[in-house]
């Protein structure tokens, strides 16, 4: 990678979402630090997974420390390989070979930041070829420093057969940090494997939020993301694009709860690159309060035959509160099918008066009216971690109504 | 009752005992959804004059959740979809609620023959029938002392009604008191053995009330104007 390339691209915006000036963070310093457990704690309880915290979570990191490593006995034990990406390319050799691959260094400022200050902080996972890791990996990347900038770069790889049920969240206590998360994660998935990624944001206001994901599933191979975020920052964008080669899957499920003056930009695209792919778009967007969601998806026919389907919908409950819906399908093929359906709209009072009418109070029926249109339900994820989503969504939907 | 300042149904007067089933019946747009809405206080619908009393305390401006704890039911006639709320789920929220015995459930569940709805979202993807019966099991489900069933046969095949029908009995044999609504007599017919009284709303007035065998006869042979240019001298 041309190095002079990427330092151009520190001043390049991304197409999407508020630009956001750099120099209000400290990116590339590296003093030492200590954890503060009690606001460890705190952030756990706001992602649904409190208590016992070190003995739960598998990988934590706190700002640029890792602070729990359970994740590598767990994997090793399968015979996976579990380091931080640092090391990972130091001792690897072939781990160059998936780093800044699918994503590239130059895309925008927050990917040529990450690629040049973030010293490859995050973790690398590979699992060998049939390898099933049908127990969930937590993992948990926090902040608790202020004017922080955490850059991180993930790479994972589920080889051919193989399996990987990977959860994390990302959070700060509950109060404003004013720093810059940017997580890069690249995901393969080989032939015939799967990969399942669950991620939870809890973050806060004045936070500044640009996850970059990009993921590709070679033949046969299946991939299934959800993705909940629930609490106010100053803005988030991100727009993960998951390449699916012949006979590949993907499902892409997302659930963005506005409050706050927050922006969100939240999108999702697939892109069917082989025969008989399939991917499937469904997101649930709730802006309260002066909160604005974009909420983007697209899906890509290349090549047929191929499906694609996006449902995207809005709830809005506030009068300064904004959803813009913007599906987008594109072919270059006949063969692809490719739908959408997309609608915006408020909380029904003729479902209100249903509810009402069976002994609900108007407050218990709006929270089993909010609670039940951001449920996707996602048969493909493991049961304990599909429990962590209906826990989280059951605390956004009675705190959705107070 | 009025819907905004519009007035929809006046001079009413029906007294309702215990595991009584009554029936109103009417033509389209006669005022008997709008009815037992304004009994249920479900908004825009309003009693403007009058009282809705129920077990001698006056409930006429109560909100409909505080109705339903009392044990005041209803089953919608269009229930809305609900995605993303289980039926089987929803169920047993009520049956939490309100302390129902799990025999009395599974005697409502087999009667109505619901039990392969409960993994569905609220009345989501369903026919008209399954809608319907799914409607009814989840109203007459926390044994409520009364039970308005707003036309549980209409757009319904014959199987479903019948089912409908013992599910009605049941619910009398259990202590509820029933006022079904209809405007057609199919169903009525199939209830005639446990109806008290069928009365008559025709343009938003009460212009009947009597014995199955007095009233239905009537209607079937002269219809409803018929039978209002017939009665003359207005309610009996």
């Amino acid at each position: 990678m041309n190095r002079d390339e990427v330092l151009k691209a520190l001043s390049k915006p991304s197409p999407y979402g508020p630009d956001v000036d750099l120099s209000r963070f400290d990116i590339g310093s590296s003093t030492p630090e200590s954890v503060d457990e009690r606001s460890v704690e705190r952030i756990t309880d706001r992602l649904g997974i409190s208590g016992q915290v070190f003995r739960r979570v598998d990988y934590l990191q706190v700002n640029e420390s890792v602070v729990a490593k359970a994740m590598s006995e767990k994997l090793v034990k399968h015979g996976a390989v579990v380091l931080p990406t640092r090391e990972a390319l130091r001792k690897l050799n072939w781990v160059s070979a998936y780093s800044w691959k699918l994503i590239e260094p130059t895309i925008d400022k927050y990917t040529a930041a990450s690629y040049l200050y973030g010293r490859e902080s995050g973790f690398f996972i590979y699992v060998p070829p049939g390898i099933k890791i049908m127990e969930p990996i937590y993992t948990c990347l926090f902040i608790t420093k202020k004017n922080y900038a955490q850059l991180l770069h993930n790479i994972v790889v589920v080889d051919e057969g193989a399996e990987l049920n990977l959860v994390t969240g990302c959070g700060v206590p509950d109060q404003p940090t004013k720093s810059l998360h940017v997580g890069v994660s690249e995901f393969y998935v080989g032939r015939g494997g799967k990969l399942t990624y669950t991620m939870i944001h809890a973050w806060a206001p004045e936070m500044v939020v640009r996850p970059r994901t990009a993921v590709e599933v070679l033949g046969g191979g299946e991939y299934v993301s959800y993705y909940v975020i629930y609490s106010p920052v100053e803005s988030l964008q991100t727009y993960p694009r998951v390449y699916l080669r012949d006979r590949a899957k993907a499902t892409l499920n997302s659930v963005v709860v506005g409050t706050g003056n927050s922006i969100y930009d939240v999108g999702s695209s697939v892109i069917l690159k082989g025969g008989e792919s399939s991917g499937e778009i469904l997101s649930r967007n709730l802006s309260k309060g002066s909160s604005v969601i974009y909420a983007r998806s697209r899906i890509e026919g290349a090549i047929g035959p191929s499906r694609g389907h996006i449902e995207c919908l809005g709830l809005i409950d506030g009068p300064s509160a904004v959803i813009e819906s913007l599906p987008e399908i594109s072919s270059s093929t006949p063969e692809a099918v490719l739908t959408h359906e997309a609608a915006i709209g408020k909380i029904s009072e003729e479902q209100l008066s249903y509810l009402m009418s069976k002994g609900f109070t108007e407050e218990e029926a709006r929270a089993a009216i909010i609670k039940g249109f951001l449920s996707i339900e996602e048969p493909r994820l493991p049961h304990q971690v599909m429990e962590i989503v209906k826990r989280t969504i059951e605390y956004i939907a009675s705190r959705a109504t107070g | 009752m009025a819907l905004g300042d519009r007035t929809i149904v006046s001079n009413i007067n029906i007294g309702v005992d215990s595991r009584e089933l009554h029936v109103l019946i009417g033509p389209n747009g006669s005022g008997k959804t709008s009815l037992l809405n304004a009994i249920m206080g479900i908004k825009p619908y309003e009693v403007v004059s009058g009282q809705v009393l129920f077990m001698d305390s006056d409930v006429t401006r109560e909100p409909p959740y505080l109705k339903a704890k009392r044990g005041i039911a209803i089953a919608h006639q269009l229930p809305p979809v609900l995605k993303g709320i289980v039926a089987g789920k929803f169920a047993d929220e009520l049956v939490r609620r309100y302390g129902v015995m799990r025999i009395y459930v599974d005697t409502l569940l087999e009667t109505l023959e619901v039990r392969y709805l409960l993994d569905r979202y609220l009345f989501d993807k369903m026919s008209g029938g399954e809608r319907k019966r799914l409607e009814m099991f989840l109203t007459l489900l926390v044994r409520p002392k009364v039970a308005l069933l707003d036309e549980p046969d209409s757009g319904v095949d014959i199987d479903s009604m019948e089912k409908m029908s013992r599910a009605i009995h049941v619910a009398l044999n259990s202590g509820t008191s029933v006022v079904l609504v209809t405007h057609s007599l199919h169903m009525i017919k199939l209830l005639r053995d446990y109806i008290k009284l069928v009365h008559v709303l025709y343009g938003g007035t009460l212009i009947l009330s009597g014995l199955y065998d007095e009233v239905v006869p009537l209607i079937e042979k002269h219809g409803f104007s018929g039978a209002l240019s017939r009665l003359a001298g207005g309610p009996h």
